[in-house]
């Protein structure tokens, strides 16, 4: 995995490009625009970093440029904008995430993972959140403790549905809508059925109950 | 009285009216008594003419005198009558009484008009002397003709007297419409929200206003700069500030991941923890000036259960970290119209506090619910509470409460206040439990 990073401060430059290489990610860290564009131009990249308030040329400009070269690249901002303006420009500007400094480096790498992932579209295979893995061929699950059991196939939706974003809370209808097609009769207590299930086979921690709202996964790091 | 005068040197509209009246009416009663005083001549003129003609008709008639026997004509006013004698017949005069005829004129009474007093009377003669030689005297009595000089004189007055007042009104009437721009005008930007800073619309306002209403915009333009300017240093502040907050914190990470012996890592603990703060502390900061910044915010229906689950997203980890059973109790969801951010951000921080004094193990309650007043939000908690006392305090920046250890930014009630302030929601503090004095319920009233 070939990273090009666009960042002007130095200190964070240094500290993003070696935890990059100790994840193993190979890295060209630049610190402009223009060079950033020259860059992308000699070299295929899988992911870009970059930062918004750069001199000289502004990351919002360097995406443009980026994305009228019709370079499909997977491009993640961090910025120290928090604007709401700034925000939804970089994602209408063809930005696939948005990351605030400041961040931690473990939340950088999982957005990076996740971003290489939708792009990647559908091939890959598990959903994990660090405390349960899914494997979405075979529709086993597993944990730390637990290994791989086979789950049936509304409680593989409703685990599906859970690990598809961790830590959103998922209330009992919209739980209700994946686990059921259209037309089909749903059962009173189906949710909490099967959430019970669930947590028999995989450890009570693994799905949270958040009072009066719905179901959690926990965000994992 | 004093309330008058105070009206009278405050408002130009008053001064003018109360001027403009004023001077109608000196003019008008100048007028009236110039026009009384001809008036009154005229009349007494055109007596006098009638005075000369009656001679010059008894002197071109060539008529002879005889007086009534009984000295009274019937159907005759005494007092309103011409009288027409010879003058020589003076000395035949019989009575004292104005009444009889002749009348005792002096005999020496020269040609011409002249007021006599004759028996008790004022009279108005005149002497002339006819072609025949004769010498006649015509007279009338000068009250009577007084009398109806003054009547005619008074009766030149009345269109004035109708006049007056209805100029009067006409004045205030004309006043108030010339007035009516700038009353308009102060009504339109007494009525802005305190967002709008566009200038005033001066393309139909009177010539005289209209430097004013110039040099107001040039002011609101000014002040619409300054704001801006306002917004881009928060902007360029927390770009100042996060980045070397997030150089810092990376170092630490990448410090962490490094081998270190055990008393190392025991001392590293405190300076993680120390960054941590300080990032909490600038998001904190960054976040009360732009709650506090009067930026346009668009607003929208926001389901408030929507913002309870954002919230709850983010802070459970912190609840999970304290054991505390936090959720919502509402089973029906309120739409409300607002700015979703800052109605996450007011929620946001009055859960991070209630959650933040809380102890372990404790409990964590929200719910909304729609009232005939508008809408409530509560956030209930199972901590110590605030005291009546504190109430007011707590809203202050960088306050806490004593003898609690809590690391908080101190800023969090300070952004609820500026984001309710600026949005129109009332916040109530009160206890959970009022007779035990104990646990935090935080109201939130939302006019819908």
């Amino acid at each position: 995995m070939r990273i090009l990073l666009v960042e002007d401060d130095l200190m964070i430059g240094e500290a993003i490009e070696a935890a990059l290489k100790e994840a193993s990610y190979a890295t060209d860290w630049v610190k402009n625009g223009l060079t950033a564009l020259a860059a992308l131009d000699t070299q295929t990249y899988d992911l870009v970093l970059l930062d918004l308030g750069l001199p000289g040329k502004d990351g919002l400009d360097v995406l443009g440029a980026i994305r009228a070269r019709n370079n499909p690249v997977p491009l993640l901002i961090i910025t120290a904008r928090d604007g709401l303006d700034d925000r939804l420009r970089g994602l209408d500007g063809g930005a696939d995430d948005f990351l605030l400094k400041p961040f931690a480096m473990a939340e950088l790498l999982a957005r990076m993972r996740a971003v290489l992932r939708r792009r990647g579209g559908n091939a890959q295979s598990l959903l994990d959140n660090g405390e349960v893995a899914l494997n979405l061929v075979s529709k086993q699950a597993s944990t730390a403790q637990v290994a791989e059991v086979q789950l049936s196939s509304r409680e593989f939706a409703l685990l599906q549905a859970l690990l598809i974003r961790p830590g959103a809370i998922l209330s009992r209808s919209e739980l209700e809508d994946r686990i059921y097609g259209w037309g089909n009769e749903v059962e009173s207590n189906a949710v909490e059925f099967l959430i019970h299930a669930l947590r028999r086979k995989l450890g009570s921690h693994v799905i949270k109950n958040v009072r009066g709202m719905g179901w959690m996964v926990s965000k994992g790091v | 009285m004093d309330g008058f005068k105070r009206r009278l040197s405050d408002s130009v509209q008053s001064r003018l009216s109360v001027t403009l009246s004023l001077a109608i009416l000196v003019v008008a009663l100048l007028a009236g008594a110039f026009a009384f005083i001809s008036a009154l001549d005229e009349a007494h003129e055109m007596q006098d003419e009638s005075l000369r003609q009656v001679a010059l008709l008894f002197d071109r008639q060539h008529m002879t005198l005889g007086y009534p026997a009984a000295g009274q004509v019937a159907d005759d006013d005494e007092d309103s009558r011409i009288t027409v004698q010879y003058l020589a017949d003076s000395s035949k005069a019989v009575g004292t009484d104005d009444a009889s005829i002749p009348l005792p004129f002096p005999l020496t009474l020269a040609d011409g008009l002249s007021t006599l007093d004759i028996a008790g009377e004022h009279y108005r003669v005149l002497v002339r002397t006819t072609s025949a030689g004769e010498r006649i005297a015509v007279a009338q009595e000068a009250d009577v003709r007084d009398k109806e000089a003054r009547e005619s004189a008074w009766r030149s007055l009345l269109p004035f007297l109708i006049l007056f007042p209805v100029l009067l009104l006409v004045v205030g009437d004309l006043v108030r419409k010339l007035f009516r721009p700038i009353a308009t005008l102060s009504a339109e930007i007494d009525q802005r929200d305190q967002q709008a800073l566009h200038p005033i619309d001066e393309q139909h306002l009177p010539s005289e206003i209209r430097p004013f209403v110039v040099a107001i915009n040039r002011l609101l333009k000014r002040v619409a700069q300054a704001m801006e300017a306002q917004r881009r240093f928060i902007a360029d502040a927390a770009h100042e500030l996060r980045s070397p907050m997030t150089a810092l914190s990376l170092q630490a990470e990448r410090l962490a991941a490094a081998p270190m012996s055990a008393d190392t890592r025991q001392n590293f603990l405190p300076l993680t923890q120390g960054i941590e703060r300080s990032r909490k502390l600038i998001e904190q900061l960054l976040a009360l000036a732009a709650a506090q910044s009067i930026a346009q915010r668009a607003e929208a229906a926001v389901s408030v259960h929507a913002v309870f689950r954002r919230v709850l997203e983010d802070l459970l980890p912190l609840a999970e970290n304290k054991a505390i059973d936090i959720g919502v109790e509402s089973i029906d969801d309120v739409q409300v119209v607002i700015n979703e951010l800052d109605l996450l951000i007011l929620i946001k921080n009055l859960v991070d506090n209630a959650i933040r004094y809380t102890p372990a193990g404790g409990r964590v309650d929200l719910s909304v619910e729609r009232t005939e007043q508008g809408v409530r939000i509560e956030i209930k908690d199972s901590g110590p509470g605030i005291r009546a006392e504190e109430q007011a305090l707590v809203f202050d920046p960088f306050y806490r409460s004593l003898g609690t250890g809590e690391a908080g930014s101190g800023l969090g009630l300070s952004i609820v206040r500026a984001i309710a302030e600026r949005t129109g929601i009332r916040v109530g503090l009160s206890f959970v439990d009022e007779v035990g004095r104990r646990g935090l319920r935080v109201s939130l009233w939302l006019s819908s």
